[in-house]
């Protein structure tokens, strides 16, 4: 597997080497096969997961934005690719490698499932465009407990450890907290579930102490008062969550999320990604994306180009040394 | 042939068992259950029942009543089954439902060519109506469309 | 009386003719994605749910709910017909409703589920009507400790499934809780018989398993004993057009069962994640306890048949009260309710109802006129099905074989579950020769993975101590239940006739 990637590689360098060679013949004679996007190609988009999931909704809200503002020249055909947590989505683009006209949107599993599963791709190998916003969590207890804001919770827990529940190990449910509890210097137990649903339930039914989780979800329960918000992980509070602060503020920054963000297939030429990236600038300042951000809870976090694949690569790294510490991965 | 199912089962019990015991730790990290307390006790469990069970079937040597014939039809099927399977990858949900109806009622209705013929055509038709137009859903894509 | 003016005012939203359309449509639509073997609610309600983006949300929310109460009466026809549960909440209506048809009274069967699902649906949405602020209560009592006890309870079934060949159904049941450990460990993350697979890492589903062992089993089995030879008709008997309505027996024999089981099933639903699969499995099981003639049951007892299917219904409306009072979806099919809430823009939770009072009780309202839109169907409907087992069984095995395969396609648009499938239905050959039980296994599949994952959050959460379990109010409930059921109605039942019936049923 490692010999025919190193091959390939090899391949695409002197294929650089070549293109660089040839770049100043090419300005002389004018470029005619050198527009992108042209018009005549269709756009595959790869959405990793099935329709009505995150992956899906977002994907589907950034092309209706193209389509919208005309911003695309061509055809747009977005195929849902589910698979094996993304494994076979992501998969059929890394099978595109050096394709301009390859497209696929991000989410959580594009991080944890290369750790979980011999996937033939890791997050870096794509060509990366731009993170768009990150899935940030809060961490909630039952409204009738005594516990009012952050500074109690972190004092009782110190006093004896608390139950935290979250969805699933490998995932930022479980990194979170734990980040968050290394650093204010606290120790709890990780109770893993499910879904969301399974975990409210029992942190309503007080089997819990405390559960991390999307707010989106939850809001309805906040609202009521039925869950106490007491912290955000994200970099700064949706409005939705006013008042509450997030763990930077109260100086214990993690920063680990999920990214949500744009990515090409990999090796793809770089007038592709410059295009793409200039296109995204102007995607993120449409009120269409400002809406989905809100709707959906999510941070406004915009990275570009080569800063997301190296945010990648540390998300990547922060999940692989906690989850090697606790024996989830080998 | 149910004394080799019984060791089928066996082999399998065995393997499960053996990945519970080698790989999987009865304890996690934490000290509580693990990720092996289940499968080692179901592993367990399953190696001892079919062990038993396979006992007693060498104890209680009756000859199997089952003739030949029944077994005809019944193999054919499942022959034919994984054809479709087979199919399904090639060409896709329409086509190869088309081929393996033609060939499973050519074997098994036989002699009514075109009452075969039309079914075999008419009721792919219908089922991708109902999927594909009707209720949008997935049909098997064919393999080429992987590949262009 | 407020209860009153908001159901009116909920029935005045939901009869205009437009809205009466969309949920003729849902209903129609629903039915016929339930007959699909993979397609249960969930399924059908998540493929289906495009169909409602640009409608305004009470004609949406009425589409939905007649979609998901449709495939709810559409997923129990094949389980009769076909011996194929489309989800796991109709696996214990094959047991009876199965044996049912072939002994020529699928008639009377496909009509009394229909009249069953009518009666618990309808039961259960008068329970939301008036009394969902109380069971709000029981949905926000349950934590993993009382899932552990639940799941067990449920497993009671599985004795009374393992029956006679005890050595070969325990085998069945330890294929089914193996099957369930394959995936990633849900508490330490680690991969547990993955082998790196990226297909494996979520685990084995059902619906392919439960497809493959039950309707491709038994067909393979039918095609053993020589069935496709003998001329007109299947596995399934069915000649006379006098059978094909229940007799007056079959209705005053099961009104007691449909009462009690409304009732069962509905709090059983009302508990966030436990469902209608435990609530027709703990239906069968009482059933049985309680039934004068617990010998019939598995060879074709009407009471085996309608208290499943009563359960279920009760149980799906049921699973409306923590979607409604807490924003908390208790089942597959609510979490996609709840996707499209989220989607409409609103806040599901405790001041749901409050905020939008329309939407609420337009809900509520179609689901009466949902059931009963259903009844008139089914009653329809049921004749055309029945239609289909007159097919020669030589022609009908291919079709039933594809339309197996691509309904399991189709719902995760994946080929290894199809293939899954295929090797399933060979297994399930087997199993059903050699007088093993399939419906062990996938009971097992299903309850395992339940059973041990709520074990492990409990012993985290009480930091190994077993006395959790005796701590917490809902599990003193769950346990004193279980006794009465275990315990207490066998001997009850002894005191009521001779105590010879009640011997002959483990040995």
């Amino acid at each position: 597997m490692t010999h025919t990637t190193k091959t390939q590689i090899s391949w695409l360098k002197v294929g650089a080497m070549a293109a660089l060679l040839a770049a100043p013949l090419a300005v002389a004679t004018p470029a005619v096969a050198q527009q992108y996007p042209s018009a005549d190609e269709t756009l595959d988009w790869t959405i990793a997961f099935g329709p009505g999931g995150g992956n899906d909704i977002m994907a589907r809200t950034i092309i209706e934005i193209l389509t919208k503002y005309d911003m695309y020249p061509g055809d747009i055909s977005p195929e849902n690719r589910a698979g094996g947590s993304g494994a076979v989505g992501w998969g059929y683009l890394f099978a595109q490698s050096g394709d301009s006209y390859g497209i696929s949107t991000t989410s959580g599993s594009f991080v944890t499932t290369p750790l979980q599963a011999d996937t033939p791709w890791q997050p870096e190998d794509f060509t990366p465009v731009a993170l768009l916003a990150t899935d940030d969590l809060v961490l909630v207890v039952n409204g009738s407990s005594e516990i009012q804001d952050i500074e109690e919770f972190i004092a009782a827990a110190q006093a004896s450890p608390m139950n935290i529940g979250g969805t699933g190990t490998v995932n930022v449910d479980f990194i979170v907290p734990t980040l968050f509890a290394q650093k204010a210097g606290f120790e709890f137990d990780y109770v893993s579930f499910n879904s969301m649903a399974d975990q409210t339930t029992a942190l309503l039914s007080d089997a819990l102490d405390a559960m991390v989780g999307n707010p989106g979800e939850i809001l309805g329960l906040i609202e009521s008062g039925e869950l106490r918000p007491l912290v955000f992980s994200g970099q700064n509070t949706p409005a939705a969550l006013e008042g509450v602060p997030t763990m930077g503020d109260i100086g214990f920054d993690i920063g680990v999320s999920m990214p949500r963000g744009l990515i090409l297939a990999p090796d793809a030429p770089a007038e592709a990604q410059d295009w793409w990236i200039e296109t995204m600038k102007k995607v993120v300042e449409t009120p269409e994306w400002a809406e989905y951000i809100a709707t959906n809870t999510l941070t406004p976090t915009v990275i570009y180009g080569e800063d997301f694949r190296t945010f990648l690569g540390n998300t990547k790294n922060g999940f692989e040394v906690v989850l090697r510490e606790v024996g989830a991965i080998d | 042939m149910r004394l080799a199912f019984m060791f089928v089962v066996l082999a399998g019990a065995i393997f499960y068992s053996y990945v519970a015991f080698v790989d999987l730790s009865f304890l996690s990290r934490t000290g509580r259950l693990g990720p092996g307390f289940f499968p080692r006790l179901v592993g367990v469990f399953a190696v001892a029942m079919t062990i038993w069970v396979i006992v007693d079937l060498l104890r209680d040597q009756r000859p199997e009543e089952d003739d030949a014939s029944s077994w005809v039809d019944v193999v054919k099927l499942m022959v034919l089954a994984l054809a479709y399977a087979v199919l399904l990858r090639l060409f896709g949900g329409f086509i190869a439902t088309v081929i393996y109806l033609a060939m499973t009622l050519t074997v098994m209705n036989r002699g009514k060519y075109l009452q075969n013929v039309i079914l075999s055509l008419t009721f792919p038709a219908g089922v991708y109506l109902l999927f594909d137009k009707l209720l949008n859903a997935n049909m098997p894509p064919a393999l080429f469309s992987f590949l262009n | 009386m407020d209860i009153f003016s908001d159901l009116m005012m909920g029935l005045s939203l939901a009869i205009t003719p437009i809205n009466l359309l969309y949920l003729l449509a849902g209903a129609m639509l629903g039915m016929i994605v339930g007959v699909i073997p993979g397609f249960g609610p969930s399924a059908g309600l998540a493929i289906l749910l495009p169909v409602t983006f640009g409608m305004d949300p009470v004609g949406a929310i009425m589409m939905l709910a007649a979609i998901y109460y449709g495939a709810m009466y559409g997923g129990t026809i094949t389980s009769i017909l076909l011996n194929t549960p489309g989800e796991s909440a109709t696996v214990a209506s094959t047991f009876d409703g199965f044996p049912l048809a072939k002994n020529g009274r699928a008639g009377p069967a496909l009509v009394m589920q229909a009249v069953a699902s009518f009666v618990g649906g309808t039961a259960g949405v008068i329970m939301i009507t008036l009394m969902a602020p109380m069971f709000a209560q029981v949905s926000r009592s349950f934590g993993p400790p009382e899932y552990f006890l639940l799941a067990v309870m449920g497993m009671l079934t599985l004795i009374v499934m393992i029956g006679q060949q005890w050595k070969l159904g325990i085998i069945s049941a330890m294929i089914g809780f193996a099957l369930g450990t394959v995936g990633v460990d849900l508490e330490t993350g680690q991969g547990r018989y993955t082998f790196g697979s990226a297909e494996l890492i979520g685990g084995i589903y059902f619906i392919p398993i439960a497809i493959g062992l039950f309707g491709l089993g038994e067909l393979f089995y039918a095609f053993h004993q020589g069935t496709h030879k003998t001329g007109t008709g299947g596995i399934v008997e069915y000649d006379k057009e006098e059978r094909f309505w229940p007799t007056k027996h079959d209705f005053m024999s099961t009104r007691m069962t449909m009462a009690r089981n409304s009732v069962l099933g509905f709090i059983v639903g009302v508990i966030p994640g436990a469902g209608a699969t435990i609530a027709s499995l703990m239906a069968y099981s009482t059933e049985r306890s309680l039934s004068k003639h617990p010998e019939r049951f598995g060879k074709g007892e009407m009471a085996g048949l309608v208290a499943p299917e009563t359960a279920n219904n009760a149980a799906s409306s049921g699973a409306m009260i923590p979607l409604l009072t807490l924003g908390i979806p208790g089942s597959a099919s609510t979490a996609v309710l709840l996707a499209a809430f989220l989607m409409w823009g609103l806040r599901p939770g405790p001041l749901f109802m409050e905020q939008n009072p329309e939407l609420a009780w337009g809900l509520i309202a179609s689901m009466y006129l949902g059931n009963m839109v259903l009844l008139i169907i089914s009653i329809f409907a049921i004749p055309l099905f029945v239609q289909m087992i007159k097919v020669p069984y030589r022609i009908l095995g291919p079709c039933v074989i594809v339309i197996c395969t691509l309904g399991t396609f189709s719902v995760h648009a994946s080929f290894i579950e199809t293939y899954l499938m295929f090797a399933a239905g060979i297994v399930g050959f087997f199993m059903r020769l050699y007088g093993f039980s399939p419906a062990a296994l996938v009971l097992a599949l299903v309850l395992g993975p339940l059973a041990e994952e709520a074990l492990r959050q409990t012993l985290t959460i009480s930091r190994g101590s077993f006395s959790i379990f005796i701590e917490r109010q809902a599990s003193l409930w769950i346990i004193g239940v279980t006794l009465l059921l275990v315990v207490g109605l066998p001997l009850l039942n002894r005191f009521g006739k001779s105590a010879g019936d009640a011997e002959n049923v483990g040995s």
